[in-house]
């Protein structure tokens, strides 16, 4: 299965038509050109449920793919040549907000304006603007979470607002092809931004209208390959997060629920519960179909709004989903029929297999692994409707990940001789790397929790520097990367750390939590074959700050320092063990 | 181009008579329907360059005003007719109402040539104009707006006068003006891309994607230039056009096979949509006679220059490949011509069809005028596109509904929305 090649969008969608929401075409593309990566996987995955999953296998549940539209690439194009003076923006070093500003300016090819009116014409459900390029989501360069996602209310009283609305939405969507993290990525791929074309993908959100939020009441992603699997469980198990709300928390990083489909009903391993109350997810994103606080066109978020679980409890939504802590049983209890600290394990649907959702999970990493040929991973977003007892289970995304092959084999003599930098059991990746002379790490004596923004634009420039140097360097750094809690980790984007080859997070007192799971970050990493390194502060395995702050220092910052070897460091990774070493 | 000894008017009036017998419209409303309301008729006094005065013949028809305030351009035309400017008056109240946009129907004009006339001379003409009709025109029932050989410059010179007379802002006096100065973003675009609109929608219905169509253009004025760009952008190839010569005062068809490129042209064209024969020859055109254009062995026809084009004795020309006729002119087609085509089962998108997207972005021009708030350019064309598509599906339904031809059938609508509109007023 090649989703890479560049398909005419209208050979494999229906031409759109104006009568969109009434017809019966879900999928449909508007111009010519190439759909994108996404949009190529929907239309892959479409066909895969309807040849492989019948409606009797799953009573309970009802399996779609949302309803789409794709504004193909020749309008991108169109776009961007009828809007000369956006050329000026797009190549210089102009900040993502004023990128974004100016791109609004611009006018839509006139082709397709009677077009997006007519989508917003008649309905007033919330709309998700996705970026579907063509190099996004290629099997062996990731371009997935680069680009900007959009989600609009679209409930405003007039057509006219909701055609604003809308066409802010596409030209955000356009600028963020050029926006900073796009551009680091490009160069860290070796592509140019020239041989970049955006597809739009307008789509109906999966979710259901509680008081003045939208929002699904689980949403996922599932991996068929698991690079962090843990005790008896194997990698080729996979793993699956799960969150109330929109999938944001879990691309953001945020904390999900995290469970292998081999054996839903276990836990992740947390001390206790309330190490469990403490690490399970407490807000979620929704869209607000209420009040804008602000106008704000460049905020991919404008529409979106991150209430708590107690607005989740007021909404009904928390039924299939949640456990509650017992005070006097200090244990955590399944369901929320008793008062108490609500606990987002997804029990219900879990440990009792309500509608049969982990074996539906399974199947579909199955099929879609097989179809692929290669690991998959999957986006999906579901609704329950509680008096019939049905869920509804909506098909966003699917996405090749990378698998790796070579046998490396680390003995203990090895993990624990004086000669290791780093040692871990807890690795990502696998192979072995003997061309990295460059170091850049977070200082531990001047790390603060509350300075890890500061610290991100530290690992930015030096990031840039060696990127153009053309130098793979080795990344260590506390907390979880990519957090977009800067209480959490070092809240950078994938572009910011694109150049680093191999990446090291550690605990410390204080900031203990999960390691980096962020999904999108995550999928880059591996398919970049960057290997990962986690390592916990009260493990046996240590990180030698003394030899790496004797190192010839080539820059040094406030929170980190950038130091030179002499000769390369030697990475060994076993990606079955999950045990890596980096030599001296 | 032919035709000084044509009557557009009876031409005008002989297409409203066969609607009024389709919808069996009554005497009265026959009587009131095929004449104008009002016209005026008045001359122009203007201090040459040259020291001398020179008066000029000007007019304003009001053809009818039951569904709103009268609309029309004034057109600066040495060939000038008041049968000319009738004709159109009663077009415009047809345009009005196949569109369903709350405005009736007017036009006006002056016997003049640009060509030969400074832009002072131009001025006064403009100013002249509003002087003499400042009583009747206005934003509350007689609203102007630029068209043949008149421009955004001259709207506000007259938007300027009528100020002036009245003492007052009045932007919604008149349409056209220029972006900036009370003008709408797209109105330049919008009779052309309206135009292209239909053509698309005419394309869809009989399963022909752009992409594999050929056309040909008369004219290479500002509604010529703004189809052929559109039609080009969605796949389209024009392979020929025609316009005037004013140097030679004969027009010419320009031809490239392998697809004209608007881009070249413009360069090398007058703002008067004249383009330049020699430099033309050198970029590759092959140079042909006026008529060239309707011979050629295309899918589409658009029709974009004048009216009295597609003629008895020309008509037999149209080649069989041509499916589609698109009348971006006003009365480009005679009706013993249409009788032709009509009987060729060649698909026609009748000129107040086709053409209403200038009137329609006019519309919203002064709907933005009386806001005092402007729209941006998506807004205007989203809207435009959404109006005429609505519109060109309302005739095609009907027109299959009733098995009528595309003309009748928009006649038939807009007809009787204006008798519907006097009567609902009283009148009949």
């Amino acid at each position: 299965m090649n989703l890479d090649k560049n398909e005419n969008g209208s050979k494999k969608f229906k031409q759109f038509d104006r009568a969109f929401f009434q017809s019966s075409d879900n999928f449909t593309c508007i111009g010519k050109g190439s759909l994108g990566g996404k949009a190529n996987g929907l239309a892959f995955i479409k066909d895969i449920i309807r040849d492989n999953i019948t409606p009797e296998e799953f009573p309970q549940i009802e399996i779609f793919v949302p309803r789409l539209t794709v504004i193909c690439t020749s309008y991108f194009d169109a776009f961007m040549n009828r809007n000369p003076f956006l050329k000026e923006f797009i190549n210089s070093n102009y900040s993502d907000e004023r990128i974004a500003v100016e791109f609004q300016k611009a006018d839509l090819p006139v082709e397709i304006v009677g077009d997006l009116r007519s989508i917003i014409h008649d309905i007033k459900i919330p709309l998700s603007i996705r970026s579907s390029s063509m190099l996004e989501d290629k099997k062996e360069e990731p371009f997935a979470g680069i680009y900007a996602t959009k989600m609009i209310s679209n409930n405003q009283i007039t057509v006219d607002e909701r055609f604003h609305k809308l066409t802010e939405a596409v030209k955000y969507v356009y600028a963020s092809t050029f926006f900073k993290a796009a551009k680091d990525y490009l160069a860290a791929t070796k592509n140019s931004p020239s041989d970049e074309k955006m597809a739009v993908i307008i789509q109906e959100v999966v979710g259901e209208r509680f008081n003045d939020r939208f929002y699904p009441v689980i949403s996922g992603v599932a991996r068929s390959f698991n690079y962090y699997s843990i005790g008896k469980l194997k990698p080729e198990q996979g793993v699956v997060n799960l969150a109330l709300g929109l999938g944001k928390t879990i691309v953001d990083g945020d904390i999900s629920w995290t469970y292998s489909p081999a054996t839903p009903k276990i836990s992740p391993p947390y001390a206790n519960s309330n190490d469990l109350l403490k690490n399970t997810q407490t807000k979620f994103w929704a869209v607000n179909m209420g009040h804008i606080p602000q106008y704000d066109p460049v905020n991919e978020i404008e529409f979106l709004s991150n209430p708590d679980l107690t607005d989740a409890e007021e909404d009904g939504t928390l039924k299939f989903i949640a456990s509650t802590f017992s005070v006097s049983s200090n244990r955590i209890v399944m369901g929320i029929g008793q008062e108490g600290p609500r606990a987002l394990n997804f029990a219900p649907i879990l440990q009792l297999n309500e509608f049969g959702f982990n074996n539906l999970i399974r199947k579909l990493l199955t099929i879609c692994s097989d179809t692929f040929e290669n690991p998959v991973e999957i986006e999906f977003a579901c609704t329950i409707d509680i008096i019939n007892k049905k869920l509804r289970f909506g098909f966003l995304q699917v996405r090749p990940m990378v698998a790796y092959s070579e046998n490396i084999e680390i003995n203990d003599d090895e993990l624990n001789s004086d000669n290791v930098l780093i040692s871990s059991d807890n690795v990502l990746g696998n192979g072995v790397i003997e061309n990295i002379s460059d170091i850049v790490f977070v200082k531990h004596e001047s790390f603060d929790k509350k300075y890890t923004p500061q610290i991100a634009l530290e690992i930015d420039s030096i990031n840039k520097e060696l990127l153009n140097r053309k130098s793979p360097y080795l990344l260590i750094g506390y907390g979880r990367w990519g957090s977009s809690d800067p209480w959490l980790g070092i809240p950078v984007e994938w572009g910011q750390i694109a150049g680093a080859k191999v990446i090291v997070e550690t605990t410390l007192p204080g900031i203990n939590v999960e390691l980096s799971q962020g999904s999108h970050f995550f999928h880059n990493l591996t398919s970049f074959k960057v290997s990962y390194f986690s390592i916990h502060h009260e493990s046996e395995n240590k990180i030698d700050y003394n030899w790496l702050n004797k190192q010839k220092t080539i820059n040094e910052k406030s929170f980190i320092k950038h130091v030179k070897l002499v000769s390369p460091l030697k990475i060994k990774i076993d990606g079955r063990t999950g045990r890596g070493i980096i030599v001296k | 181009m032919k035709g000084t000894d044509f009557n557009p008017f009876a031409m005008a009036q002989a297409q409203f008579d066969k609607v009024a017998d389709i919808l069996a419209l009554d005497q009265g409303t026959r009587d009131l329907l095929r004449n104008p309301l009002r016209e005026f008729h008045f001359s122009i006094p203007v201090k040459m360059d040259d020291g001398t005065t020179q008066v000029f013949q000007g007019f304003r028809v009001q053809h009818n005003d039951a569904m709103g305030p009268s609309k029309g351009g004034i057109r600066f035309h040495p060939q000038e007719t008041v049968n000319t400017v009738r004709a159109l008056s009663m077009w415009m109240s047809w345009k009005t109402a196949v569109v369903n946009i709350p405005l009736g129907g007017g036009k006006g004009g002056v016997i003049c040539d640009p060509h030969n006339l400074s832009m002072k001379e131009q001025e006064q003409i403009c100013r002249g104009w509003v002087r003499q009709m400042s009583k009747n025109v206005g934003p509350l029932n007689d609203v102007p707006a630029p068209d043949v050989m008149t421009n955004a410059q001259h709207m506000l010179w007259m938007l300027d006068e009528f100020e002036v007379i009245n003492g007052a802002k009045y932007p919604g006096f008149i349409t056209g003006k220029p972006v900036g100065m009370g003008g709408s973003l797209g109105r330049t675009e919008a009779t052309g891309y309206g135009v292209i609109f239909t053509v698309r929608e005419a394309l869809k219905q009989m399963g022909i994607k752009p992409e594999n169509t050929t056309a040909s253009v008369q004219g290479f004025g500002n509604v010529a230039q703004y189809a052929i760009q559109l039609y080009t952008q969605m796949g389209g190839k024009v392979v020929c056009v025609s316009c005037w010569d004013q140097k030679d005062e004969t027009s010419y068809s320009y031809k490239k096979n392998d697809g004209i490129k608007l881009e070249e042209l413009l360069k090398i064209t007058d703002k008067f949509g004249g383009i330049d024969k020699e430099k033309a020859v050198k970029m590759g055109y092959e140079i042909l006679d006026a008529e060239a254009w309707i011979e050629q062995e295309v899918d589409i026809l658009i029709p974009a220059a004048i009216e009295n084009q597609i003629r008895k004795d020309n008509v037999d020309k149209i080649k069989d490949t041509v499916k589609i006729i698109a009348e971006g002119a006003n009365g480009p087609t005679t009706p013993d011509a249409d009788k032709v085509i009509e009987k060729k089962g060649i698909f026609v998108i009748p000129d107040f069809l086709a053409n209403a997207g200038g009137v329609t972005c006019s519309y919203f021009e002064q709907v933005q005028c009386n806001m005092n708030y402007y729209w941006e350019k998506d807004e205007v064309l989203s809207k435009l596109d959404t109006k005429m598509t609505a519109a060109f599906l309302a005739v095609s339904d009907l027109a299959k509904k009733q098995n009528l031809y595309m003309r009748d059938a928009a006649y038939v609508i807009a007809v009787s929305r204006v008798a519907q509109a006097c009567k609902d007023r009283g009148w009949v």
